[in-house]
């Protein structure tokens, strides 16, 4: 489990100012969702957590070291919005892809690909090729790579953006028995509400462009949690929350 | 066999068939065009020959094009990573596709002397530009979703390079060597006639076309054949060997289907 501590950031592209001053501090352990109009800068707040992209000002510790640390030594565990499986590799081989890279600092107490992969309903597709598969198993033969790392953040990009709903229903129920029996810290990006209230133990709501943090709602439903949840009365009041904030947040 | 299977078949038969029929209706002079039936009656009594020739320019085509291969997958990775040297670099791979080599391909002769050499290097120099271009391409069109997916747990160059890019580049590749292989054949055949070490098919082309012995025409035909015969069976190599190689690959998926 890794602490996230966000300062005073910043981030712009030339002129375009894309995050506005971002200050969170995100306990070991929790499940955070940013929500926000598609453009906002909540993707590239992740990327900047996960090493992937410089800050312009301001600090981020993961655990307390710079992310560029926390990336050379595999503490961050990334699911992109595409798979990005590698054709050429069975799935066996594309779950054990981030421990095949960068082998020294691969954690002595690495998860078994394959047992994960079993794990997520996969077995009996270890040696099939990425081509064969429909879109929510090659989602989850991208989230098994990502903890296949057994690192303490796992960083998700709109993981479930581009999953029919059914599937994406059903991709909920996994990631959530996954996580809560892990106790990993989770940092997800998504445009869905009713997907982060499911999931999220907070979830953070940002402005349009640049993104400043508008509104930051905890979501105190029970764990472990079963999809019934989404019909508990307080599931609903929790959506509606979260819409009012972001409605707030788009007006001008 | 199955009828998928059989067609190529009947239209190597067919148009063999009608070749010969032309050839006797109309007495073609023997020069311009040989009888299949001739050329392969010729080819059968010389096997001996004609194999070993085989041979030659088989090992001066092959493996000038694997040099090429080689040479072309370093210059490659280098340009793909740089786009400065890319640009410095496409110039002069840009002439040696465009200027005829069979334009300069005499002085490479004199250089090189007779024998091997000129032969592996011309094939080798030509064949480098189209594999070099192949191999840029596909290093480029890896997903950027998964070259962030590497950097997020800090692959080095050299992983993203063997894992990721130089596979992403096996089907243009293959695309490149179908070509190149004529090219290489053509090349080999050329300059075997022209470097005076009496090597290889086209020695004996070369011969046979400024003879005027009765069976010079017979030794031509046989010798276009051979050459024939050396890239079919190439190209059906490299067929199988590209089916298995790229299973993965939504060509070859189609293809199959």
């Amino acid at each position: 489990m890794s602490n996230v501590v966000l300062d005073g950031l910043n981030k712009s592209f030339g002129d375009l100012a894309v995050l506005d001053n971002v200050s969170l501090e995100i306990a070991a352990g929790s499940f955070v969702s940013f929500i926000g109009p598609s453009g906002c800068g909540k993707t590239t707040l992740v990327r900047v957590v996960a090493g992937l992209e410089a800050a312009t000002s301001g600090s981020v510790l993961v655990d307390g070291a710079p992310p560029r640390l926390a990336r050379a030594y595999k503490r961050v565990g990334l699911v992109p919005q595409q798979p990005g499986l590698l054709p050429w590799r069975t799935v066996r081989a594309n779950a054990h892809l981030l421990l095949d890279v960068n082998r020294h600092a691969n954690p002595p107490d690495a998860a078994n690909p394959n047992t994960l992969l079993r794990e997520v309903g996969l077995g009996d597709f270890m040696e099939a090729y990425p081509h064969e598969l429909s879109g929510g198993m090659q989602q989850r033969v991208a989230l098994v790579r990502a903890l296949a790392l057994h690192a303490p953040l796992l960083v998700m990009d709109e993981p479930f953006a581009a999953l029919d709903e059914i599937t994406r229903a059903e991709m909920r129920g996994l990631l959530n028995q996954l996580v809560e029996s892990r106790g990993v810290t989770v940092l997800f990006v998504t445009h869905n509400i009713s997907e982060a209230v499911a999931l999220s133990d907070r979830v953070v709501v940002c402005s349009p462009r640049p993104a400043r943090v508008v509104a930051d709602i905890a979501i105190d439903l029970p764990r472990p949690r079963s999809s019934d949840v989404e019909d508990d009365a307080r599931f609903v009041a929790l959506c509606a929350d979260v819409r009012h904030a972001l409605h707030g947040a788009m007006r001008p | 066999m199955t009828r998928r299977s059989l067609a190529p078949l009947i239209g190597i038969v067919v148009f063999l068939a009608a070749w010969e029929g032309f050839v006797r209706a109309f007495h073609v002079r023997k020069f311009i065009l040989r009888a299949p039936s001739s050329a392969v009656n010729y080819l059968w009594r010389f096997r001996g020959d004609y194999l070993h020739a085989s041979w030659v320019t088989v090992q001066h085509s092959i493996l000038g094009l694997l040099f090429a291969l080689m040479i072309a997958l370093v210059i490659g990775a280098l340009l793909a990573s740089n786009r400065f040297a890319e640009r410095a670099t496409q110039p002069i791979l840009l002439l040696i596709q465009v200027v005829p080599w069979i334009a300069y391909v005499s002085s490479v002769v004199v250089w090189l002397g007779s024998g091997t050499a000129p032969a592996l290097f011309m094939v080798t120099l030509v064949c480098v530009p189209a594999f070099v271009f192949a191999t840029v391409d596909g290093m480029r069109s890896v997903e950027p979703a998964t070259l962030e997916l590497m950097s997020s747990v800090d692959a080095s160059r050299s992983e993203v390079l063997w894992r990721v890019r130089l596979p992403s580049a096996a089907p243009t590749l293959f695309t490149t060597a179908r070509f190149n292989v004529g090219l290489a054949l053509a090349i080999a055949y050329y300059v075997e006639g022209a470097n005076f070490a009496n090597e290889g098919i086209g020695a004996i082309g070369r011969s046979a076309a400024s003879s005027s012995d009765p069976f010079a025409a017979d030794r031509l035909w046989a010798s276009i054949f051979s050459i024939a015969v050396v890239g079919i069976v190439a190209l059906l190599l490299l067929s199988l060997l590209e089916r298995t190689v790229l299973h993965w690959h939504a060509a070859q998926r189609t293809e199959r289907r």
